[in-house]
């Protein structure tokens, strides 16, 4: 079997059931060399049990699942040897040190890069000789990403990368994500952070409950879903929101979190109605605001819930 | 090869960095061996079971009956009042008193033409029955050579004490080897707790997202194991020698057989629990609840004869029960238990039963 198009990954009509739950039922997608793609959803949605079919950890019920062209059941050994992967978990052997874990998993391909080169990479130098239970939550991440990397793949798998990290440590991944795209690698991970969906990503997929949703680039999807702006401002108990939809050019308004969200076609028009309205009460609105919808508000109208962890 | 030495190599180094896996696989049993060969070993002077002696009668022939007890050499015998003795018995200083009571030689003389029988005291400590039983052994064997010489009688037939083996087994001979059995399975059991942890955490399924064979990973842990269990083996077996004085008298290459065999079905049951453990504190709990009855019920630290029925039963199930037999009888020609054909046919039944439970159950993540 060729390539086809130059895709690494491709997808089709993947299903996976755990008895009567549908952990993945029927996805398909593809991802082109070069690019870094996302999955977006909520816990539970399906992304890890999809991800881990790809890296030959579970075995697809159905569908078509390729790699490089080659079939993942059959050719998992083979694939295995030009991936590189980062679990959620980032437990490792918690006594060996960081050299002595990238000299083991070095060992289990037939190329890999030298251990020095990677721990420079992901600027581990002061902690090579730390055991890796040492290690904070930052450093463990990079490490696990390091690993990721030994074997120089093509294709690099990462699943929730920033999840539990504070926002610096958040950063400096990033960056390594960027330049592992700079080099010509493909990417695809997994998040339920929108920022960082649209920060790295070339392309997106919203998963929610074994499906994919929607798919596209970050801008494409907004658009797709949003032509209007928000106007935001704190919950004024006095304003129901039935009376709020009827303002000039809102197509749409919700309430999340103690703040009102007006979607508007016209927002000059929605400000100045707005305004009226509260003073006839007497009233100020706090925290207004105006901003174009996000990756967010495509995710709450698709899912109709927020995407916190 | 090269990546089945480096992941072995990485189990050792987490072996040898983890203290109370270290403990338990190696400080425990050398502990164990310290201690028992202390208790048990020592000279000859200090296993002598104390004695107090009170002549009430002051004669000759209660004179004749002290020099008896004080030439029995297992007996350290002191002399006192019948009160000094007791509170010496309270105290714990002595086991057992004698007591020649007032009258003793003239009823002795009298005996002889009215055939009425004459008897000293014999107390005994309530909590030491087992010297109890001895000083009362004695006290009688003395009493009876005491009745043939009164009578003008020699004896014909005597009780010449030999051990079944060629060599005298010690205590201590028939102890070490059974540490070394108690160390094998606690290495074998205990490897559920890394395979579990490792589950646990994650870092079998990290390893089966590359390209290394499972059979590798399986591989790498039951070399791992067997390199403690040769290194159990010297070293126990060592400190037998060095410090108490054991003497290896059987067949050197037969055990080296049965401790690798034992370790194997060991280590295959250790793999068997492993598959049905998901956390590590369920492993802790479940194999302290496996090993720690086998410990005691396998004839290990006190010979069968003691268990009562049901358990002596339930002992003839164990493994261990064969591996400490066969050690002992291949190192220090002890007595058997079973021979050793059905030692080796217990412990390899073990090893491929557990080894098909846990290639069917074992879970990677």
């Amino acid at each position: 079997m060729t390539q086809s198009g130059g895709s690494v990954i491709n997808v089709a009509d993947l299903r996976k059931y755990y008895g009567d739950v549908k952990a993945v039922d029927g996805v398909t997608f593809e991802v082109g060399r070069g690019e870094v793609f996302g999955m977006l959803g909520p816990n539970g949605a399906g992304k890890t049990t999809t991800i881990e079919v790809l890296e030959g950890l579970r075995a697809p019920d159905s569908g078509k699942v390729e790699v490089f062209g080659l079939d993942v059941t059959r050719s998992a050994d083979s694939i295995k040897q030009r991936i590189g992967v980062q679990l959620q978990s980032v437990s490792l052997y918690p006594r060996l040190t960081v050299t002595e874990l990238l000299d083991l998993f070095g060992s289990f391909f037939a190329h890999h890069l030298p251990t020095k080169q990677l721990i420079d990479a992901v600027d581990l130098g002061e902690r090579a000789n730390a055991r890796s239970m040492d290690l904070s939550g930052g450093q463990q991440q990079r490490l696990s990403i390091a690993l990721a990397l030994i074997n120089d793949p093509e294709l690099v798998f990462l699943d929730e990368p920033t999840t539990g990290l504070d926002p610096q440590a958040r950063r400096s991944l990033w960056d390594l994500v960027k330049g592992l795209q700079a080099k010509g690698k493909s990417v695809m991970l997994t998040t339920h952070y929108m920022e960082e969906a649209a920060e790295l990503c070339d392309r997106v997929a919203v998963m929610d409950h074994g499906r994919i949703l929607e798919m596209g680039t970050v801008p494409d999807l907004i658009g797709r879903h949003f032509k209007e702006r928000a106007v935001f401002f704190d919950n004024i108990a006095a304003l129901p929101m039935d009376r709020m939809a009827k303002l000039d050019g809102v197509i749409r308004a919700s309430q999340e979190d103690g703040q009102t969200v007006l979607y508007s076609k016209d927002v000059p028009s929605t400000i100045g109605g707005l305004l009226a309205a509260a003073d006839q009460l007497n009233v100020d609105p706090h925290n207004l605001g105006i901003r174009q919808a996000t990756l967010e508000d495509v995710f709450l109208d698709l899912t109709g819930r927020a995407l916190r962890d | 090869m090269s990546t089945l030495l480096r992941l072995t190599a990485a189990n050792i180094k987490s072996l040898v960095r983890d203290r109370a896996a270290l403990f338990w696989t190696i400080f425990f049993p050398i502990m164990f061996v310290f201690l028992f060969g202390w208790i048990f070993g020592g000279s000859g002077s200090s296993s002598n079971i104390s004695v107090g002696f009170v002549d009430q009668d002051g004669t000759a022939t209660a004179a004749q009956l002290h020099t008896a007890f004080a030439s029995v050499p297992i007996l350290s015998v002191q002399t006192g009042s019948l009160d000094e003795e007791k509170a010496a018995m309270q105290k714990g200083d002595i086991s057992a008193i004698i007591v020649v009571p007032t009258g003793f030689q003239d009823a002795v003389a009298k005996a002889k033409t009215s055939g009425t029988a004459v008897s000293i005291q014999l107390y005994t400590d309530p909590t030491k029955t087992q010297t109890a039983q001895v000083v009362q052994g004695v006290a009688t064997q003395i009493a009876n050579g005491f009745n043939l010489q009164i009578q003008g009688a020699t004896s014909i037939v005597t009780v010449d004490q030999q051990s079944l083996s060629s060599n005298t087994v010690s205590t201590v001979g028939y102890l070490v080897p059974s540490i070394l059995a108690m160390a094998l399975m606690q290495l074998g059991v205990f490897a559920a707790l890394p395979l579990v942890q490792q589950r646990e955490k994650g870092i079998l399924k990290r390893m089966g997202a590359t390209p290394l064979p499972r059979w590798k990973l399986v591989a790498s842990n039951i070399l791992l194991r067997l390199i403690v269990a040769a290194v159990d083996t010297v070293l126990i077996i060592g400190i037998g020698i060095v410090f108490f004085g054991i003497q290896l008298t059987g067949n050197v290459l037969e055990a080296a057989g049965f401790v690798f065999l034992g370790a194997g079905a060991f280590l295959a049951l250790g793999f068997a629990l492993a598959s049905f453990l998901k956390t590590e504190e369920q492993a802790t709990g479940v194999v302290q609840v496996v090993q720690m009855p086998m410990m005691f019920l396998s004839g290990i630290f006190f010979p069968f004869d003691f268990l009562p029925g049901f358990l002596k039963t339930v002992a003839h199930f164990l493994p261990l029960t064969y591996l400490g037999d066969a050690l002992r009888q291949t190192m220090v020609n002890g007595s058997q238990v079973a021979p050793l054909a059905v030692d080796a046919a217990v412990l390899a039944g073990w090893l491929v039963v557990c080894l098909i439970i846990a290639a069917r159950s074992f879970r990677w993540e």
